[in-house]
C-alpha cells in the first residue's frame, strides 16, 4: 500500500512520455531521387515529367471507360506509337515518352479488353518470319499466324503552344495543349478523343534538353 | 459571478477558434509500443492500427496549407458502361484567393487492398469563391469496391 503513490507515479509518468512521442515532421535525407509525378526543384513553362505522368494516366482511365474501346465483344486491335502524334508546340520533347507511356500504361491495366499492336516493332518481325519461312531457323513453339496483326483503331495527336511574354519582367508564359484521338482504320472515325491542357508563367525560362 | 462568466466566455470563444489536424493523423504514441513486438513500425495483427485510419470513399485534405480553406461539398461514384468506376468530388474554395489544389485516388478491392496503382496527380483551378470538380476514372472494372482521395495544394 505504501508502495501506491510510487507506482502511481510511474504510470503517471509512462502515460505523459507515450502522450509526449510525436511524428518527427522534419525533412527526410536529401536525395537526387524526385517523384516523377510532381514538380521537381527545376521547373520552367514547358511539359514536364509530372505533365507527362498526369496526362498519360488521364487518357488511359478515360480510354478504358469508353465502351467501343474497352468493353467491345471482340477486343479491338490498337496501335499506340508517335507516328501520327505530332508535336507543333515550342516545348523541345520526345514525343515517344508520351506514347510510351501511355502504351504501356493501358496495356497493363487493359487486361485483355484491348490487344496491343506493335507496329513499330513490324520490321522485327517480318525479319524473324523470313529467317523461319526461309528453314534459316526453326518454326519455334507458337503456331504460325498467316500474317502480323492488322490495326482496328491508331493513335493520333497533336501538342500545341501559345507563348506570351512580358518585355518589362521578363515573365514567360506558355498555354499547351495536347490532344489525343483514336481513328477507325477502315473509316477514318474518330471514335475517342481526350484533351489536356495547362498554363504556366513563369519569371525565367528553363533550358529543355 | 462576473469572473465565472468571464471564464465562460473565454471557453466559448476558444472553441469557436478550433482547428482541424490535417489527415493522415498518426498515434506515435501506439506506433512506439508496437516497435516492441515487430521489426518494424508496421501494423499488429489481431490489432487495431495506430494510424488513424483515413476513412475510405472520402476526400482527405492531406495538406494543412489547404485544410481550413477548402471545403468538400459532395462526393459519388458511379459505374461507367465498361464497369470502371467514376469518382467526382465537387470542391469549394472558402477564400478570397485563387487557389491551385490536387488530388489523387487509390481505388480498393473489397478487401481492401489497393486494386490498382494510385492514379497521378490531377490539378483543380478553383477561383475565389467558386467550385470546381476533381474527377477519376478506375482502371479496373468489378475488382474496384471502394476508393479514397488525397487532396493538397498544388506547389
Amino acid at each position: 500500500m505504501r508502495r501506491l503513490p510510487s507506482v502511481l507515479a510511474v504510470l503517471a509518468s509512462g502515460l505523459a512520455l507515450a502522450a509526449c512521442q510525436k511524428v518527427d515532421n522534419t525533412a527526410g535525407a536529401p536525395t537526387v531521387y524526385i517523384d516523377p509525378g510532381s514538380s521537381g526543384p527545376v521547373k520552367g513553362v514547358g511539359i514536364e515529367s509530372q505533365d507527362i505522368v498526369g496526362m498519360t494516366d488521364q487518357m488511359l482511365r478515360d480510354m478504358l471507360s469508353q465502351p467501343r474501346l474497352a468493353n467491345a465483344a471482340t477486343p479491338p486491335n490498337v496501335i499506340i506509337d508517335a507516328e501520327y502524334f505530332y508535336n507543333e508546340s515550342s516545348s523541345r520533347l520526345n514525343k515517344n515518352s508520351i506514347t510510351d507511356r501511355l502504351r504501356v500504361g493501358l496495356n497493363r491495366a487493359a487486361g485483355g479488353r484491348m490487344q496491343f499492336v506493335g507496329r513499330h516493332y513490324a520490321d522485327m518481325v517480318a525479319k524473324e518470319r523470313d529467317l523461319k519461312r526461309q528453314g534459316t531457323v526453326d518454326r519455334a513453339t507458337l503456331p504460325a499466324a498467316k500474317a502480323q496483326k492488322g490495326g482496328d483503331f491508331r493513335l493520333g495527336g497533336r501538342i500545341t503552344s501559345l507563348d506570351s511574354r512580358d518585355p518589362k519582367t521578363g515573365m514567360m508564359q506558355r498555354y499547351n495543349q495536347i490532344i489525343f484521338e483514336m481513328v477507325d482504320l477502315e473509316s477514318s472515325e474518330i471514335v475517342w478523343s481526350g484533351i489536356y491542357e495547362f498554363a504556366k508563367a513563369a519569371q525565367d525560362d528553363i533550358i529543355y534538353r | 459571478m462576473r469572473r465565472l462568466l468571464a471564464t465562460t466566455f473565454g471557453l466559448v470563444l476558444l472553441g469557436g477558434c478550433t482547428t482541424m489536424d490535417p489527415a493522415p493523423r498518426c498515434d506515435m504514441g501506439r506506433i512506439s509500443s508496437q516497435r516492441d513486438l515487430v521489426p518494424g513500425p508496421a501494423m499488429v495483427p489481431g490489432e487495431s492500427s495506430p494510424l488513424k485510419e483515413m476513412p475510405l470513399n472520402s476526400v482527405n485534405i492531406t495538406d494543412e496549407g489547404i485544410l481550413n480553406k477548402l471545403y468538400v461539398r459532395t462526393i459519388t461514384a458511379r459505374r461507367t458502361a465498361t464497369g470502371t468506376v467514376e469518382v467526382i468530388a465537387q470542391v469549394v474554395n472558402c477564400t478570397d484567393f485563387p487557389l491551385n489544389a490536387e488530388a489523387r485516388t487509390q481505388f480498393y478491392d473489397a478487401n481492401p487492398a489497393p486494386s490498382e496503382p494510385v492514379s497521378a496527380w490531377k490539378r483543380i483551378h478553383l477561383s475565389p469563391r467558386t467550385s470546381n470538380v476533381y474527377s477519376e476514372f478506375s482502371m479496373g472494372a468489378q475488382t474496384v469496391d471502394g476508393y479514397m482521395i488525397e487532396m493538397r495544394e498544388t506547389k
